[in-house]
């Protein structure tokens, strides 16, 4: 088996479209640090003087009626080309925390899409050129076959989704200590493990994708069930008098954060007036619902199991083309 | 080694489609000696492909049993796959990865060193193609790393399914030598083929399949024997075709000649001459599997409507 999978992972390594999606993993986050550093730069004394430079009749502006624009007027001559200057750049600073429902879900989401797309390529391009069959030739032992392709395939996923999403954290906490910024106890941690959640949920979203791609033999009929599934999950859930607990987005998000919230319809009673405060957590009157991370993950595990279950069982039976 | 090398009963292969049911193979009893090269004949359409599918486990029969070197197939495949080369249909490979690093990725499923492929592909005559890549390669070349990829096992059976396919004189000539050097050196053949000269030169045995129906089997020379057919020239016709027939001795014209059937020419040299019949030609016709098969083949089509 051990020597099945070592093949497994040559022919990843061999494949151009799959080496290109493993580089696109690497590009795009690093696309996303990039930005996410450049916009939350702080601002450089040339970056003020220039400002104030072009700014100087709003300055004047403020001088001249200093309480309009909230300065006291005894500190008008100091405060008010700051508070101009403060306007036009007006950047937030970089904080771990913000970025973990921001670039940070940018970055496992990203990873996700690549990481589904390289194991539909990689199992499709079997297929397609029809060498499957040239594989069972010598190895004819079809369930150990489909296990080695499925080990190679949510190996490097896990690999490549963990490693770039450490390396995302840590570029981020070392730019705020180089920064000097602050930082609260545990966020470096609480980032990494966030991280490791997404790259477990890219590992098996790319194991799913494989195995859907295994049953349906082709790589265009998996992304199209893929995107199917996704629009068409969204939609019965709106039009549906179903659960928000069963979007996909909403469960994936739960896996990430590690729980999350969502929204549920109230009856109309619960708006006639007779709360004002925030109605008790679970009550009828309360509009959101704790979906804590295991959910998610069981979401997911389920689907995933089911379709390599189907996958795995078709595989052994089906005559191969 | 057994004294089969390929063993079929009763297979059968249904496909289902929106038609119905379709019958690629029915009921076939197949015996392929150990030993020799063995050839398997049959028009397009008639099993041959769905039978080596499902010897090697890539098409499942709908009933009937397999045994292949003496083992139970799809079973116990595994335990002899390693002794089992063979091409099914086109060669099938990766076409954005050079011929070489195919052979590779098969050769180290199996464990086999890497020296092996070298040893293929000089054997396949394609040293020096062998790191261009394969969607590159000419089909005479995909069929040659097809045959590459067969050696990489050292075999004691190889199944070639149309192994001459798109290669030009000089590459068929090869292949057909490489067959049959590997028959004098003892691994069993299963050749499939539509070119029946082909098998004539190279098999020492053959099956003629049809419809999915076993229709003849057994060596070349016992197919091909019991022909007593002779071209017989002889100026005055008539007269000599009068006088076979009041013999007794079977003979019909023939473009200008008649075709005689007898196991003794000498009779009817004798016969002839002692009516003043004197003969100026007289050639025993040469039976050839191409024959026998129109032959087997039309009568199966006959038979099927």
């Amino acid at each position: 088996m051990r020597g099945l999978v070592r093949v497994e992972l040559t022919r990843l390594r061999w494949r151009r479209a799959v080496l290109l999606l493993l580089l696109a993993c690497l590009v795009v986050p690093v696309l996303i640090a990039a930005a996410t550093l450049w916009d939350t730069r702080p601002v450089s004394e040339a970056e003020k003087a220039e400002i104030r430079a072009s700014s100087t009749q709003e300055i004047a502006r403020c001088e001249r009626k200093p309480r309009q624009y909230g300065v006291r007027p005894a500190r008008a001559e100091t405060r008010c080309a700051e508070l101009v200057v403060e306007w036009q750049t007006a950047r937030r600073d970089l904080s771990l925390a913000r970025e973990r429902t921001g670039s940070g879900v940018g970055v496992a989401g990203v990873l996700v899409v690549l990481l589904m797309l390289t194991a539909t390529t990689f199992a499709g391009h079997d297929w397609n050129s029809g060498s499957i069959s040239n594989q069972l030739l010598f190895r004819p032992r079809r369930g150990r076959l489909w296990a080695a392709k499925a080990i190679a395939v949510t190996g490097v996923a896990l690999v490549a989704a963990a490693v770039v999403s450490t390396a995302y954290w840590l570029t981020m906490w070392a730019t705020m200590r180089a920064r000097d910024l602050p930082m609260l106890d545990g966020a470096l941690t609480d980032s990494l493990a966030q991280g490791l959640r997404g790259a477990g949920l890219a590992a098996v979203a790319a194991l799913g994708c494989y195995a859907l791609t295994m049953l349906l033999r082709s790589t265009v009929a998996t992304l199209g069930v893929v995107l199917a599934f996704g629009f068409a999950s969204l939609f019965l859930v709106e039009a549906l008098p179903v659960s928000g607990r069963w979007e996909p987005l909403d469960n994936a998000a739960a896996v990430l954060r590690n729980g999350t919230e969502y929204y549920v319809d109230v009856p109309p009673s619960c708006y006639d007036g007779r709360y004002r405060d925030r109605p008790a957590e679970g009550s009828t009157c309360d509009e959101t619902r704790e979906l804590p991370g295991w959910q998610g993950a069981s979401y997911y595990g389920a689907g995933v199991l089911l379709v390599g279950a189907a996958s795995v069982l078709s595989f052994r039976r089906r005559d191969v083309p | 080694m057994p004294d089969l090398a390929i063993q079929t009963q009763g297979l059968r292969k249904e496909f289902r489609t929106r038609r119905g049911t379709r019958v690629a193979v029915s009921d076939l009893d197949l015996a392929v000696p150990a030993g020799g090269v063995h050839g398997f004949l049959g028009p397009n359409g008639s099993g041959k492909t769905t039978t080596i599918r499902m010897l090697l486990g890539l098409a499942r029969p709908t009933r009937g049993t397999m045994r292949l070197l003496g083992e139970p197939v799809p079973d116990r495949l595994p335990a002899v796959i390693d002794r089992v080369g063979a091409v099914v249909e086109s060669p099938k490979f990766s076409p954005n990865l050079t011929g070489r690093q195919n052979l590779l990725l098969l050769s180290r499923s199996i464990g086999v060193p890497d020296t092996r492929v070298d040893a293929a592909v000089e054997t396949v005559g394609l040293t020096g193609r062998d790191r261009d890549r394969y969607k590159a390669y000419s089909l005479g070349m995909k069929q040659r790393l097809a045959i590459a990829a067969t050696l990489l096992k050292e075999p004691d059976l190889l199944i070639l399914d149309e192994p001459t396919n798109g290669l030009d004189p000089a590459g068929i000539r090869e292949i057909r030598e490489t067959i049959r050097g590997l028959g004098a050196a003892g691994v069993t053949v299963l050749l499939s083929s539509h070119i029946l000269a082909e098998v004539q030169q190279v098999c020492t045995s053959a099956t003629i399949v049809g419809h999915g129906r076993l229709l003849a089997s057994g060596t070349v020379e016992d197919l091909l024997g019991g022909s007593t057919a002779h071209r017989l020239v002889v100026p005055d016709l008539p007269a000599a075709l009068a006088a076979l027939s009041a013999a007794g001795v079977p003979a019909t014209e023939q473009d200008g000649a008649l075709r005689v059937e007898t196991d003794d020419p000498a009779a009817v040299t004798r016969l002839l001459a002692a009516r003043d019949l004197w003969l100026t030609e007289l050639t025993p016709v040469r039976a050839d599997l191409e024959s026998f098969f129109l032959q087997l083949t039309a009568a199966d089509r006959e038979d099927a409507a």
